[in-house]
This record gives C-alpha cells, sequence and structure tokens, in this order.
C-alpha cells in the first residue's frame, strides 16, 4: 500500500512538473506581445520602474523567496521591490558585483539563476527566450544604471472597476496603468502582479486575465510599483432576477443590501420568526437569554414591525446592554488588571461602562481615551497608554483598534497589500514617542517626525502630538475611522463584517458591500458618532431580522447578507445562558454573588468554563482569532461541573416541586433553553421519555439529561 | 490562463496548481503531508531528515527557568558566590559530570546529548517561553504556534486513538496553536496524575452517571438535534460537531481509555518514576506517546527559584521535598522505561525551561534570570548520546562554544522529528510565513 502511495505521488509530481513546462511557452509569448519595456536610449534605462518589476513579477522578491527578511541563499531583495535603492545594491553591487557581468552580460550570475542555467532553488523564473530576459541583458549591457532617482510609481489604476460577469467560465481582461512622479502614463498590465482574494471564485491569470470560476464575489488584487489597488469581481448567484417585493426595506441599510442582492441574483431569505427574532437581538444587544415569559407575552401579540422596533429601544435601555458593550470594549482596549493593577482596572472598565451607559458619542469617547495624561490612580482614561511602552506597539494598537488598519507589516518592510510603507509607520508610531523615547528610523537611523497615517504634517510641531492625534484621528475627514467601528459593529449583530478582517481594512481587501459600510459611516458621522442609535439601526433592517434558514440558492452566499449567519454564543455569554436556563448562577471569586461572566472586568477572574470556552485573554488582541473550541470544551460541557453542577437548586427542583404536567416540563426546558416553544414532535418526544420513568427519582433523572441534552444541543450554541 | 503557473509558483518548487491537482489525488488516499513529506525527502538539500527515526517528542518543560550551575553545568572551580552549595559527581561518560543530586540521570547520561550553551536574551518568562517553545522571536504582531501544535498540524492524516498533542497536566501560554487554527491547541489533561484517584478532566462521565445513563444522553441530544430546525449542520457548525465527535471518541476508545489509567501500572513502576506530580506526568506521557500521541508536554512547576535555592532543589526539608531527586527519578525512569520497551529510537525527549539562572547568588541566597546561558538535555529519537555540545565560560555567563539558540533547538526538534523547519504556513491574513526563517540543526547532535 505505501509503495503504491510513493507511486501514486511521484506520478502527481511529475505530472505537475511537465504541466508547469508545457505551459510555459506560450506565456513567453504573451508577455512579448504586451512587453514594451526595451529602451532604445540608454538614458531613459530606470532601474525601479523598468527592470525591477520583472524581478517582482517573476517572483523573485516573493515573501517565501529573496524577500524573506532574511533573504535566500545570501542574496536578499526587499519584499516585492518595496526599496529598489537597496536592491540595486544587493544586485549591483554587494561581494564586489558578482551578481552582474558587464563584460559578458548573459553569464551574469542574476541571470544564470534566475533561469535555472545553474543551481538555483527557486528554479527557473526567468526564460532566456523573452523580452524580459533581454530587457535585463540589455540594461546589464549598459552598465546597469539606476536612472532618475527621484521618479517613481505615484498611483496605480485599473479598468474596469467591478467585474460582473453573466456566468462562471467566463474571463475578462483588466487594464492597468501606472502614473508616474513625472506625470507620464504607463501601461503596466503586463508587469503588475494579480492575486485573486478567494481562489474558488476567480483566478487571476499573469497577465491580467480573469477567470470567474464559480458564482459568488470576490476582488483581485493588484499590485505594481508599491502601488496597491483592487477591483470587485464575480457572477451573479442565481439564473433568475429577484423580485423587489420580496424585500420591502426598513431603512437605508435594506436598500443597499438590496442593491447588491438584486446585482448578484441572490433571494433573500424570509423575516425570521418572532421567536427566533427575541432570542437574537436579547442575545446581540443585552447577552442574555429572553425569559420563559418574554417570550410566551412577545410571541402572544401579532407579529408587527413596531413590536419588533418597541423590543429593540426597550433593550437598549437595559443596563445590561451597556454590560455586554463594555465587555466588548473592554477586550478592544485590552483592560487587564495583571498589566494595570487590580484598581486602576477596575476604574478603567468602569469608566467604560459609563460612557456606553449614558452612550457618550463615540469620537469623543475615543479622544478622551487619545488625550488622556495623568495619574493613573486618579484617572481612568490614563491607563490607555499604559498599554505598550513602545511607541510603535502602541501605533499599531491604535490604528488597528480604532482605524481598522494593520500597520505591523510596515515596521519592518513595506506594507505587501497596502501602500503604508515603513516611513508612514514610524511617523505614526511617532505620535506616540515622548521626548524620552524619540523615535529613530531603523534605516537612516534619524528622528522622526510625528506624521498620521495617509495624514499631512502637523502644521504646529509644538501642539501637543496627543491632541493633534485625537482630532485627526476622530475628524469627519478621516476615512478610517467611522468605518472601522460601524464595521465592528455590524460584525458584532450580523457575524460577519462588511468588510472581514474588521482589523484590515485596505484597498485590496474591498468590503462585500462598499456602498452599504459608506452609508452606514456617513449615518453614524451624521448622527454624531451615536452607537446605541447605530446598534437601533441595525437591529431595525429588515436584513438583520431575515431568517438563518437559507435558501437553495443563497445557501453559499456568505458575504451578502442575503440570510442570518448563525453565530456561535460569545464564551461569556454562553456561560450566562447555561446559569440563565438553569436558574444555578455561577460564582466568581472577587465578585459579588449574582455577578454574570459578561460583567467581569477582565479575563483574571479564575474560571475553567471561561478559560476553555474561549475567553479573550487580552494580552493581545482577540479580534480575527477564536481561541477555545476543541475536544477540551466538548468534554466540558458534556462532562464538567459548568453544566452538571446545575441541575440541583435551580429549574428542575421547581418543576418538581410544583408538580407540573410532562406536557409543560418540556415547555419550559424549551424555553429556559432555546427561548421557543418545542414543536409538537419535541414535545412528544419529551412527553415520551418523561413517561418511562417509574418512581421520583427516575423522573429526575430523566429531567435533568433532557436538559442536558437542550445545552448541549447545537442551536443552544448559536445565536440563530 | 496558463500564465499564472510562474507567478505562483513558490520556492519549494510546487505552484497552486500543483497544490488543486494534490487536492485531486487525496481520494486515493494520498495525503498532502505524504506528497509534501515524499517530495521533501526527494529534494537533494533535505540533509540530516531523511534519516528521520524519532516519531513522537515528550518535552519535559521545567517551567519557570532551572539554574544550568546547579544542574547540568557546575562551576567547582567558581568562587563561592557562583558556586553554590552543589559538587559536581561523575557519570556513565567519561570526562563529563553533573550534579550530586542527580545520581540516577548520571547512570543515563549515555543516551544523553548534553547542550550546556543554549543562550538568547528574553530574560522574561512569557517571552522566554514563547522563545524556546515556538523557535521565533515573540512579535507584538504574530503569534506564533508552539512546536506541538506544528506537530499537530503535520500529523492531521493519522488516526489515533489520543489527541496528537497533550499537555500534562495544562500547558503554559506560550505553547498554544498560535496564528494556527484552535485545533491544534494542546489537549491539557488537567489534574494531577500522581493522586490514586486520577482521571483526566472531564474524560468521564459525571459522577452519578453511568455508561447506560450517558449513553441516553447522547441518544436524545442526537435526536434533539435532529428535531431541532433552528440550527442545521452547516459548515459554520462543522468544527463544533467534530469536537463533540472527537470528544465521544475519547471518551468511548478503550485505547484511550486504557493509555491514560496509570492504574495499569504496576507499583513497581510508579515507585521507578517517583510518586509526585513530574514522575505520574512522566509515565503518562510514556503511555500516550505509545498510545499514538505526537508531542507530549510535561510541565513541571516551580523553577523559578529567586530565594533558597539550595534548600529547594535537594531533599532539604524532607523526602520529596526538592526539586532535583524528583527530577532525576523521573527523568532517568523514562529514558530508562523507553530503552526497555524500544521505544527511545523512535522518541525524542527533551529536557528544558525557558532560561538559565544568574551566576551569581542574590542576597536570599537565590538565583535570578538568566537567558545568556542554559542548558538542555536532549534523548532518543536518534539524538547521538554520551556528549556535551557547546560549554560556557569559567563563571557559566555565556556560551565560549557552539551557542544554541532558541531557533537552534526548535530547528533541530523539528528535523528530528521528520518536520521541515522551511515549510510554510499561510496565517490567515494571507502572509505566507514558514515554520522557521531562521535556525541551523545541531552541530553533532546526531
Amino acid at each position: 500500500m505505501k509503495r503504491l502511495r510513493i507511486a501514486f505521488s511521484a506520478l502527481a509530481i511529475t505530472f505537475a512538473l511537465v504541466w508547469s513546462a508545457f505551459t510555459r511557452a506560450p506565456q513567453a509569448q504573451a508577455r512579448e506581445r504586451l512587453g514594451s519595456f526595451e529602451p532604445s536610449d540608454s538614458s531613459r534605462l530606470h532601474f525601479p520602474t523598468q527592470i525591477l518589476p520583472i524581478l517582482t513579477k517573476a517572483g523573485c522578491n516573493a515573501g517565501a523567496c529573496h524577500g524573506a527578511a532574511i533573504g535566500q541563499g545570501g542574496f536578499k531583495l526587499s519584499l516585492l521591490g518595496y526599496d529598489p535603492e537597496s536592491d540595486f545594491d544587493a544586485i549591483t553591487r554587494q561581494f564586489g558585483g558578482r551578481r552582474v557581468d558587464f563584460s559578458f552580460p548573459s553569464q551574469s550570475l542574476l541571470l544564470r539563476k534566475a533561469t535555472h542555467a545553474i543551481k538555483h532553488k527557486g528554479g527557473e523564473r526567468i526564460d532566456s527566450d523573452s523580452a524580459d530576459y533581454r530587457a535585463v541583458v540589455r540594461w546589464i549591457e549598459e552598465s546597469a544604471p539606476y536612472g532618475r532617482r527621484d521618479l517613481k510609481v505615484s498611483t496605480i489604476e485599473i479598468r474596469p472597476t467591478d467585474v460582473l460577469v453573466s456566468a462562471p467560465g467566463k474571463t475578462i481582461q483588466l487594464k492597468v496603468t501606472a502614473t508616474l512622479s513625472d506625470g507620464s502614463v504607463e501601461d503596466v498590465t503586463a508587469h503588475a502582479l494579480y492575486s485573486s482574494n478567494d481562489d474558488s471564485v476567480a483566478v487571476a491569470g499573469e497577465e491580467g486575465s480573469v477567470e470567474v470560476t464559480r458564482r459568488g464575489l470576490t476582488a483581485i488584487m493588484v499590485r505594481y510599483g508599491g502601488q496597491v489597488a483592487a477591483v470587485r469581481v464575480g457572477a451573479p448567484m442565481g439564473d433568475v432576477e429577484v423580485e423587489a417585493g420580496s424585500f420591502p426595506p426598513q431603512n437605508f441599510i435594506d436598500e443597499k443590501v438590496w442593491d447588491e442582492l438584486h446585482r448578484m441574483r441572490v433571494p433573500p431569505s424570509a423575516l425570521c420568526s418572532d421567536d427566533e427574532f427575541l432570542r437574537r437581538v436579547y442575545l446581540d444587544l443585552i447577552g442574555r437569554l429572553p425569559s420563559a415569559n418574554e417570550v410566551r407575552s412577545f410571541v402572544a401579540q401579532p407579529s408587527t414591525t413596531a413590536g419588533r422596533r418597541k423590543v429593540i429601544s426597550e433593550l437598549l435601555k437595559r443596563p445590561e446592554y451597556a454590560d455586554l458593550w463594555t465587555l466588548r470594549f473592554s477586550d478592544l482596549l485590552l483592560i487587564d488588571s495583571k498589566r494595570l493593577g487590580e484598581e486602576p482596572a477596575r476604574a478603567y472598565h468602569n469608566w467604560v461602562r459609563e460612557q456606553l451607559a449614558s452612550n457618550i458619542p463615540f469620537d469623543r469617547l475615543v479622544r478622551n481615551l487619545l488625550t488622556a495624561s495623568g495619574d493613573f490612580s486618579r484617572i481612568p482614561t490614563a491607563n490607555f497608554y499604559r498599554l505598550a511602552q513602545d511607541p510603535r506597539d502602541m501605533g499599531e494598537f491604535v490604528s488597528s483598534t480604532f482605524l481598522g488598519v494593520q500597520i505591523a507589516c510596515a515596521r519592518c518592510h513595506a506594507h505587501p497589500f497596502a501602500s503604508w510603507t515603513q516611513e508612514d509607520f514610524y511617523g505614526f508610531a511617532a505620535c506616540f514617542a515622548d521626548l524620552r523615547s524619540e523615535l529613530t528610523h531603523p534605516k537612516t537611523g534619524r528622528d522622526i517626525a510625528p506624521k498620521p497615517l495617509g495624514g499631512r504634517d502637523p502644521a504646529d510641531r509644538s501642539a501637543d502630538r496627543h491632541v493633534a492625534l485625537a482630532e485627526w484621528l476622530t475628524s469627519h475627514e478621516n476615512p478610517y475611522f467611522a468605518k472601522a467601528i460601524v464595521n465592528r459593529v455590524w460584525r458584532y449583530l450580523m457575524g460577519r463584517g462588511i468588510a472581514e478582517p474588521v482589523d484590515d481594512l485596505r484597498v485590496s481587501n474591498p468590503p462585500s458591500n462598499p456602498a452599504l459600510l459608506d452609508a452606514l459611516a456617513s449615518d453614524f458621522v451624521a448622527n454624531g458618532y451615536d452607537l446605541s442609535r447605530l446598534v437601533q439601526t441595525i437591529a431595525e433592517s429588515r436584513t438583520y431580522q431575515l431568517s438563518s434558514h437559507p435558501t437553495d440558492v443563497n445557501r453559499d452566499d456568505d458575504r451578502l447578507f442575503s440570510h442570518g449567519y448563525v453565530k456561535p454564543l460569545p464564551p461569556q455569554v454562553l456561560a450566562d445562558a447555561i446559569a440563565q436556563a438553569t436558574q444555578v448562577p455561577d460564582a466568581y471569586v472577587g465578585y459579588p454573588a449574582g455577578t454574570r461572566a459578561v460583567e467581569l472586568i477582565d479575563a483574571r477572574a479564575p474560571s475553567y468554563a471561561l478559560d476553555v470556552l474561549g475567553r479573550c485573554t487580552r494580552d493581545i488582541a482577540c479580534d480575527s482569532r477564536s481561541r477555545g473550541g476543541g475536544v477540551s470544551q466538548a468534554l466540558h460541557l458534556m462532562n464538567g461541573a459548568t453544566v452538571n453542577e446545575k441541575f440541583r437548586g435551580g429549574v428542575i427542583d421547581r418543576l418538581l416541586a410544583n408538580n407540573v404536567s410532562d406536557t409543560r416540563i418540556a415547555d419550559e426546558l424549551y424555553l429556559s433553553t432555546l427561548s421557543r416553544l418545542p414543536s409538537t414532535q419535541e414535545r412528544d418526544f419529551c412527553i415520551g421519555r418523561l413517561a418511562t420513568a417509574t418512581i421520583a427519582a427516575d423522573k429526575r433523572h430523566l429531567i435533568e439529561d433532557l436538559l442536558w441534552a437542550l445545552l448541549n444541543s447545537r442551536e443552544f450554541a448559536y445565536n440563530h | 490562463m496558463s500564465g499564472q503557473h510562474a507567478a505562483l509558483k513558490r520556492c519549494d518548487g510546487l505552484n497552486r496548481r500543483d497544490f488543486l491537482y494534490l487536492g485531486a489525488v487525496s481520494f486515493l488516499g494520498l495525503s498532502l503531508a505524504d506528497l509534501l513529506r515524499i517530495q521533501s525527502a526527494q529534494a537533494s538539500e533535505a540533509g540530516p531528515a531523511a534519516k528521520t527515526k524519532a516519531v513522537s517528542c515528550i518535552l519535559i518543560w521545567l517551567d519557570g527557568g532551572p539554574s544550568h550551575l546547579d544542574t547540568f553545568d557546575l562551576k567547582p572551580n567558581a568562587p563561592a558566590e557562583v558556586r553554590g552549595d552543589f559538587k559536581p559527581i561523575g557519570t556513565s561518560v567519561a570526562g563529563v559530570q553533573i550534579c550530586e543530586h542527580l545520581p540516577r540521570t548520571a547512570q543515563m547520561m549515555g543516551e544523553v546529548a548534553l547542550v550546556r550553551s543554549l543562550t538568547h536574551e528574553l530574560g522574561n518568562h512569557d517571552t522566554g517561553s514563547r522563545y524556546l517553545l515556538t523557535g521565533r522571536r515573540p512579535s507584538a504582531a504574530t503569534e506564533y504556534p508552539s512546536l506541538g501544535s506544528v506537530i499537530a498540524k503535520e500529523s492531521d492524516n493519522t488516526v489515533a486513538a489520543v489527541p496528537p498533542y497533550v499537555a500534562i497536566p495544562a500547558a503554559v501560554q506560550a505553547a498554544g496553536a498560535g496564528y494556527l487554527p484552535g485545533a491544534y491547541s494542546p489537549f491539557s489533561v488537567g489534574g494531577d496524575p500522581s493522586r490514586a484517584d486520577y482521571r483526566v478532566r472531564d474524560l468521564d462521565a459525571p459522577e452519578g452517571v453511568s455508561f447506560d445513563r450517558f449513553d441516553r444522553r447522547r441518544t436524545m441530544l442526537e435526536t434533539i438535534d435532529g428535531f431541532s430546525r433552528g440550527v442545521e449542520a452547516s459548515p459554520a457548525t462543522a468544527g463544533r460537531d467534530a469536537f463533540y465527535e472527537q470528544a465521544y471518541r475519547l471518551m468511548t476508545s478503550p485505547a484511550a481509555k486504557k493509555a491514560f489509567d496509570l492504574g495499569q501500572e504496576p507499583d513497581a513502576v510508579h515507585n521507578r518514576y517517583g510518586r509526585g506530580k513530574l514522575g505520574a506526568g512522566c509515565l503518562l506521557a510514556r503511555r500516550l506517546v505509545e498510545a499514538g500521541s505526537r508531542f507530549v508536554t510535561v510541565v513541571d512547576n516551580g523553577w523559578d527559584m529567586h530565594t533558597g535555592i539550595f534548600k529547594a532543589l535537594p531533599d532539604a526539608q524532607f523526602p520529596g521535598s526538592g526539586k532535583l531527586p524528583a527530577l532525576d527519578h523521573a527523568y532517568s525512569a523514562l529514558l530508562s522505561d523507553l530503552k526497555e520497551r524500544g521505544l527511545l529510537d523512535t522518541t525524542l525527549v527533551v529536557l528544558m525551561g525557558e532560561f538559565g539562572r544568574t551566576p551569581k547568588i542574590n542576597s536570599a541566597a537565590g538565583r535570578d534570570h538568566w537567558p545568556r546561558a542554559g542548558s538542555a538535555c536532549l534523548a532518543g529519537g536518534g539524538v547521538k548520546g554520551g556528549q556535551v555540545i557547546g560549554a560556557t565560560d569559567a563563571f557559566g555567563e555565556a556560551p565560549i562554544d557552539t551557542p544554541v539558540r532558541p531557533e537552534d533547538m526548535a530547528f533541530s526538534i523539528l528535523r528530528l522529528l521528520g518536520v521541515d523547519p522551511s515549510r510554510q504556513y499561510v496565517m490567515p491574513n494571507g502572509r505566507p510565513l514558514k515554520i522557521l526563517d531562521t535556525g541551523d540543526f545541531i552541530r553533532g547532535l546526531t
């Protein structure tokens, strides 16, 4: 068997190699057709825009090859060519210039390696019978000049800007033009790098052709000369036009969602039922299950839009609303008593809760944090800057938390998927430096002036850096600030960000519905950064209230919000839900009896259950990572104390003491766990099981087992 | 469309179309890991990986940072404020001396490659642990997977009754899956394996729930899930459903139950390993490796000895009070037991902590954190025993020969276990990342 496997795999590898060799020739021809980098006038030779793109395109400076932090085989290039000067140096000067041979240009080590004429771990990267090859030879013949030092690529533009093909299998051709710093414009279609954000939907060819392979939506990222752009591509998910009447809008959200559903021919699911709505909105807004009585009285009334709106506005006023959102923001701010000290952490946590309970405008909340100073033991917000000593860490934290922008890549090299450079990174980090820890640039060693991301130099250098930063960060003109927070709030409620991941907004990662994100951000700004109004607007939309049952056509949609996406209950909410359903509270050391998991100030309160359920430990941002899960969690929920020690002194005792009917027991168990009445089938099943009890002890066991099964059921574990 | 090949081609010679193709052949029972393994074996530059022996690894993690000067790197000629209280003793290897409180270990040194030149710069428990356990310098931006998680990922296709990556009794924070999916986190057995009534945490049905009753519960759960229209099984719930399946398997597998049941070992074996937590932990680790676990970490707490180190290390207060006798028993028993069972060749045993301790004894008769120098022991799994690798200076302050960095240690462990450290993973944000960027195989180790 083993031998057979080896034979098969050898075959597979051979096949792959033959295949790629076979496909190489037509590719070289295509390059020649499009390529135009063979200038006749040697004075116009320009390394950064004529030679470097060839190496980038060939993959020489990819992260896995010579673009790695430590290079490869002693030859290091900057990642995707962000630093032409040092690449020029590495190629023409390093090791006494052994990589280029001016007497016999085609014998240059650079070319012999790239063509695999001599041993090269990366294999053949450049065909010796190609225009690219000849361009490099010619460049070396002319003594490998750098060319104009001041000329660089300013912007790139992709045409068309948005692609929707009629059906999978269709291929379209993109056209990419670059505008250089001297104003000249070049067609760089053949020399740009293309990659698909989702290969299962669309595949990008090397020369800018894009084949849509499946119904759905994704984006093609295009990179050239340090600039990044993206274009959305897709194919409609359904064959027939969706009827507008199936989706009467409640507010502007639905209009924007509808536009995209209509364009993509995705039929929306129906509105969710009243009991589904109630459980969903309780869990999302206040982190609790509705009580059995709340469910009964809500479903007893006729189902109306007004009725649902009333529930939403009432929930926004409940203290548990502030509790849940304080947990979410404390996770974001990484409030941790081990780092900050017990009392400062508590005061900071309480401050956040006060802001949310009084619904202070979000821009003001952030300004208060960014401009905080003074004694942290008296001023809660002064704990904000205690998160990190190093201004670079602080810069990364602020950009990912409040702007949804990842700049960490640019600490060491230009961001490969965004246009952030090391200069941007260090300029932004310098906003967090003080006189004691003035930042110097890692390459030049010079001091760096503070400069917000994509912002202008502060006019007044003497102004307080934090005040200047706060003004820029929370200003209406900042393209990221409002989008980042509305996208996060959207994700809490909808289970997926409009742009995902929520801490990685960038041009090359476009939102699944750009108009929706823009509209939400504008509405948020226009209404004074009112968080609870934002929550209300989303919850009132038809989009939020769609059933999580997919239709045949929208089943595969996971980004256009055509149906409700099921969300696992967050760790603290799940623990609280178990306590609430069983009517047996948890006890947390150092907290008064009755404190819920959602109310704990940080993750230091000892609780194996919360650990195994995967609470954010707040040592590093938890945005895009799921902890918990795993076999340990399943074992704990099945066999551990969190469920099994809650069968006495709670709901079961009450049911037995009141000697209620088996029908009533079934109803109560379903209401308290799944927040709905059982179906006839479910009720009959429970009654049938309970009827097998011969003695009282048996009956208790059967109720316990049913409750155990409900608490371990798939439906309980998710908000749907 | 053919043009995509060159652009997507990677340094390892495979391009994405190949991966798709490999995906297509996987139904033949051929896993990607198999293919990659074969491919890396074919690569001419594979080096020592070609003669991989080790199948599993047991890591004994001395949490807090063991003093190299009082264990494996004594300096009898140094002044008293460096030398400390303990005397060196000879071992079964001519010319190699270790601490007098490790006499059993001394007799096993023929199996051990003793590294005396482990060195780095991170003198903080958390960052130091991360460095050693991941082989990468900790970063604020990226949480790297621990070696055990890498091994768990690489053993995706091996089916065993027990989890691939286990921590006894519980994983240190640095031993997690990092950017890899949570499924590659260690399974923590919990509790204290040295107790006579020891059970893996939550593995048995709760007290008072018989097997029949648990079965009844499980049937009810299946029925209720089957009736429920609320949340149907979908890709979104697949992870959870799979974990419940695995949990059931673990609970009901006689082989897993047997592996976790230390009661199956005769008294003599318990005595041989030592009756404490560490001894029982090592014994459990051996049983798990026998049952198919690939990476088992035994965590021994309490090595952070800022005060009274010469009282805490030997049995100064009562038999069993000291760290060294317990370690001596457990470690020597593990090595000799594995050898007798013919498992030492396929089981790599690593003994280390996050750093060494200050050569100069402090005013509280303790030693503080000292990452510049530390010792580690490697044995089994193809390691050439009976040798010392590297050396520190006269006071044990820094390596003077063959410095071994955390990267080198991680590189060597992965290589010994047949994993190419330059293999590339893709982070959730799309960034391609090698398991390790730097690191060399420790010279002379095999």
